[in-house]
């Protein structure tokens, strides 16, 4: 074949005129035909893409919206914090959304609204009174009456896809005044008569560039540009190079130029955080002013505009003084345009660079965590990453701060008190007293780390924290009352290898015959055991095991004073279930979760089961508010006023490896854990050291007590300590416990000494 | 002839080549193209819990007792009458002089129980009992439109608002068994009537609905227990 073709040249040459013209002729109908098939090719990617699910969108996660009605109980800064989270702006006068106002009875909020699930939330103007942290009015500043005003979530984090890319999308109608106009100045002046490509504005921006002395303007327009990060790859390539300029007239002729204004505002650049590429001006917004778009101010707009050509360059959290000069520039371009005066350049270019404080991507590692878990059982990982659900958690971000910050000062005072600790870490959960929903989760002593989750992966001995359980066995036996004695005296059992266990008490003496609620309150170990042998191992562990721990448990005596693993989420379900009222509800994290458009996908309803009867939770409550007020928890009195209501239980496993300390008061069930990396012995018992933690959260947390409601067939009685009996009130030394109505005790006149 | 063929070949392998070439451009073209769409296939797609998938009952035994009507107009006390109500007391209440002797602990019982009676308290400030009206009427709305679901997640922000109040247990109680959640409901009257210790027209309440959840079970032993709990406090 090829021996023919070079003959074949050969023998042609005389006729090479007539033969190239041939050529020609073939060259340009093979060019036709490509530049068609390209053509249609191109078309139809084009109108695919733009007409398509446009962007893959991480999963939104949000916080739980805080709520404000009269008679609502915040934390002291409670609110503050929240306004400063959702990018509020202190003004003088609040007169748009976002915006709050200082006044003397308390504060003005001009609410942003929502659009939550079952109907949307529409921004406010409220007037909020408030005498400490307590509200005690609400209304609307024109009159009318509001009972409830729910302020946004906070969007705590996102599930991202593979390569990372977030955006917040955002419409024509969501811009401020000025946006588009400050757009186009710098961009793209002729957007609205070109075709898509414009060779004339290449011309001028070269020319305004020239006067400017800088680079002022790129000679792309929008359209193009756009062609160039939404279909192309980032490669300077002969092809892309090509096809760019007529993708741009395709996309021209296709589509209004609103339509690709609007795709452009969303495809666009604007920064990067870690790994996530912060792409569209809706989430650039959010990310350097902590702002919806609507409410920025040109000066902002001026930046974010001015930040197209060079996000990283210009990256004003960085390069502050780059970016101010940037911004200015573009002020500079409206005022010579004429958009603005001379002297609103000068007021806004004297403006500061409004930037809020760069926010980690997750903020939350360890209740993220929690939140991907759940997810997982009921959606697919490529729906969470990309179809921009909305996921609605309970998490509480005063909460979760007041934890993180509790645990990294208590943790460092401890690591500075002793020298022995080293590798000292913690674990923290909060949860909501009667809804069982998780609203802090703390798995680092170094709250933002996002490594090993000490709360959820980690189990550890119990110690101390299985007694109530004991307790609660042997209430519900109807057989023991906080009043029945029991026998402190050492205790000696055989082992299955034939050695004996001989627990002892922490300070190695027997107290001899004591009540029961003081075997609690002051955690004895050998009434503890005697008792729960008494009642059974096996019903102390179904017990347990119905408050929601689910792994099988060999039911041996140890097991009584808490050789058994739990996690810090574990015990915290456990102890939920005792002050839910003996009800157990699963820690829910996730309330809902719905498509991008707002449609509801999931509601994880409330549910209870009961797993005790009320009257001996009510009578173990009253035994774990001794042990806060007398016994080993009294050191939550340091950090609390002493008529806040405490109930909970020390901890303190073998060597000391183990500090534990769990409990509940007012509206909030917390645990802590404090141990080593390693599990060696540390100095600290449950008292010395998760106690700390756990005082301090409760001090920073709203405390409202609802009241303890008695079950009918309970009575308190006053109650000779030694014996048991009931005494007049007025015999000195007695102590007043609930009982049961049938169990009641035999009445002594002479207070029994 | 032979010219013609090649001339042919050649064309045909340019535009081949051509399209191989339109071809291998193509995934330039979209690296970041997801094809799903949310609302095209949602239910193949993203898989919903069954806990969204409310169970709709009309005809069951339960939800045509007048007993649980769940509407805020009926004549059911909880809904309606009731606003003033004993509050418990936690604290104990010093009472008898001494040498009223020996039966003393049952006398210093009745006392506290008298005294509880004549407590008269709201169960909730009147701010919050406001909120709460307010949550419970939306709830009661959009049942009445069919959204379910929706009133489920106003009740359930009135049970975080007012964890204690037995009016929020009712109306989430009643919903759920309407929707043919009957353990789920039973369970909701419990815990209802763990807060209501002194106030009988909301046991009565509660143990009708205990009974109608487990006659829903095909508990009739519980069912039996139920009906002769609430004639207790008929």
């Amino acid at each position: 074949m090829s021996k023919q073709r070079v003959r074949n040249k050969v023998t042609s040459n005389s006729s090479l005129g007539w033969i190239s013209w041939i050529w020609i002729f073939k060259l340009t109908t093979v060019l036709l035909v490509l530049g068609v098939v390209a053509l249609i090719y191109i078309d139809a990617q084009i109108r695919h893409r733009f007409e398509g699910h446009r962007w893959s969108l991480p999963a939104k996660v949000y916080a739980r919206p805080l709520e404000l009605f009269t008679g609502q109980q915040l934390a002291q800064g409670q609110l503050k914090f929240e306004l400063t989270q959702l990018g509020y702006r202190w003004v003088t006068q609040a007169k748009a959304p976002g915006q709050v106002q200082k006044t003397n009875q308390g504060m003005i909020i001009y609410s942003r609204g929502f659009r939550f699930v079952g109907g949307d939330e529409q921004g406010h103007l409220v007037e909020v009174n408030l005498v400490g942290d307590k509200i005690v009015g609400l209304r609307q500043t024109s009159g009318a009456s509001i009972a409830v005003l729910r302020l946004e979530p906070q969007l705590v984090g996102g599930i991202y896809p593979a390569h990372n890319e977030d955006r917040e999308l955002i419409q024509l109608d969501d811009l401020p005044n000025g946006f588009i106009e400050t757009l186009l100045a710098v961009e793209d002046r002729q957007y609205y008569a070109h075709y898509g490509v414009s060779p004339w504005g290449i011309m001028r921006a070269m020319w305004a560039n020239i006067r400017a002395g800088a680079v002022v303007q790129g000679g792309s327009t929008l359209t193009q540009q756009l062609v160039k990060n939404f279909y192309l790859t980032d490669q300077q390539t002969l092809w892309r190079k090509l096809i760019e300029a007529p993708m741009a007239l395709l996309l021209n002729i296709h589509y209004s130029k609103d339509e690709v204004l609007e795709v452009y505002l969303n495809e666009v650049f604007a920064g990067q955080s870690g790994k996530r590429a912060i792409h569209g001006f809706g989430l650039a917004s959010r990310f350097y002013f902590g702002q919806p778009v609507s409410e920025l101010k040109l000066h902002q707009v001026a930046l974010l505009v001015g930040l197209v050509k060079g996000p990283s360059y210009y990256n004003p959290r960085r390069h502050p003084k780059r970016a101010t000069n940037r911004r200015n520039l573009v002020l500079s371009v409206l005022a010579q345009q004429g958009l603005i005066s001379e002297t609103q350049k000068t007021n806004y270019q004297a403006l500061p660079l409004d930037l809020t404080e760069a926010k980690q991507v997750s903020r939350y590692p360890a209740y993220m965590d929690l939140v991907r878990q759940q997810l997982k059982q009921h959606y697919q990982a490529s729906s969470l990453s990309s179809h921009g659900l909305r996921i609605f958690t309970s998490l509480d971000p005063w909460v979760q701060q007041q934890a993180d910050k509790a645990m990294l000062e208590q943790v460092g005072k401890l690591k500075q008190r002793y020298s022995n600790i080293e590798g000292l870490q913690g674990a923290a959960v909060v949860s909501h007293r009667d809804s069982g929903e998780l609203l802090a989760l703390v798995g680092d002593y170094n709250g933002g780390y996002a490594g090993h989750n000490w709360a959820l992966d980690e189990s550890r001995q119990v110690g101390s924290l299985l007694k109530p359980i004991v307790h609660l066995a042997a209430l519900e036996t109807g057989r023991y009352s906080p009043n029945s004695i029991i026998d402190d005296a050492p205790i000696a059992l055989p082992q299955p290898d034939g050695s004996l266990w001989q627990p002892q008490n922490y300070d190695r003496k027997s107290h001899g015959k004591v009540p029961m609620y003081e075997t609690l309150v002051k955690s004895y170990n050998q009434a503890n055991v005697r008792l729960g042998l008494d009642v059974g191992v096996d019903k102390v562990l179904q017990q347990l095991q119905r408050m929601g721990v689910e792994q099988s448990i060999p039911a041996y005596p140890s097991v009584l004073l808490g050789a058994v693993e739990m996690s810090p989420l574990q015990v915290n379900q456990v102890y939920q279930t005792i002050a839910s009222n003996g009800f157990y509800s699963p820690l829910s994290i996730v309330r809902q979760v719905t498509e991008a458009n707002g449609r509801l996908l999931s509601n994880f309803p409330f549910a209870v089961r009961q797993v005790a009867s009320n009257e001996s939770i009510y009578m173990l409550q009253h035994e774990m508010r001794l042990v806060a007020s007398q016994g080993t928890a009294k050191g939550v009195y340091r950090y609390l006023p002493k008529q806040q209501k405490v109930a909970a239980k020390t901890g303190t496993t073998n060597d000391q490896k183990d500090s534990w300390f769990a409990g509940f008061s007012g509206l909030h069930v917390a645990t802590v854990w404090l141990g080593r990396e390693d599990a060696k012995p540390t100095p600290l018992t449950g008292a010395g050291g998760a106690l700390n933690v756990w005082g301090q959260l409760m001090q920073n947390l709203a405390y409202a007590h609802d009241e303890d409601i008695k079950p009918q067939t309970v009575a308190h009685y006053y109650l000779n300590r030694a014996t048991g009996e009931a005494i007049p009130d007025k015999c000195p030394n007695g102590v007043w416990l609930p009982m049961l109505k049938t169990s009641a005790p035999s009445f002594n006149a002479s207070c029994g000494y | 002839m032979y010219n013609n063929k090649t001339t042919a070949f050649k064309l045909g392998l340019l535009i081949l080549l051509a399209l191989l070439l339109g071809a291998c451009a193509a995934p330039s073209y979209g690296p970041m193209v997801e094809d799903r769409s949310v609302q095209a296939r949602p239910s193949e797609r993203i898989s919903a819990t069954s806990s969204n998938t409310p169970v709709k009952v009309t005809d069951t035994p339960a939800a045509s007792a007048p007993a649980i009507t769940p509407k805020p107009q009926s004549d059911v006390p909880p809904t309606a009458t009731i606003t003033i109500t004993a509050q418990p007391i936690s604290k104990p209440i010093i009472a008898p002089p001494i040498n009223q002797a020996a039966a003393a602990p049952l006398v210093q019982d009745k006392v506290q129980e008298k005294v509880q009676e004549k407590v008269k308290a709201p169960t909730l400030p009147a701010s919050k009992q406001a909120v709460v009206e307010q949550l419970l009427a939306d709830a009661d709305q959009l049942k009445a439109q069919g959204k379910e679901t929706q009133a489920v997640i106003q009740l359930q922000r009135a049970q975080r608002i007012a964890p204690r109040d037995p009016k929020v247990y009712a109306r989430l109680a009643a919903l759920q068994l309407s929707l043919g959640e009957a353990a789920r409901a039973e369970q909701l009257a419990l815990k209802g009537l763990t807060l209501v210790p002194n106030k009988k027209t909301y046991q009565y309440y509660f143990w009708k609905l205990i009974g109608a959840s487990r006659s829903h079970l095909g508990d009739s032993e519980g069912e039996a227990k139920a009906i002769v709990e609430s004639a207790k406090y008929k």
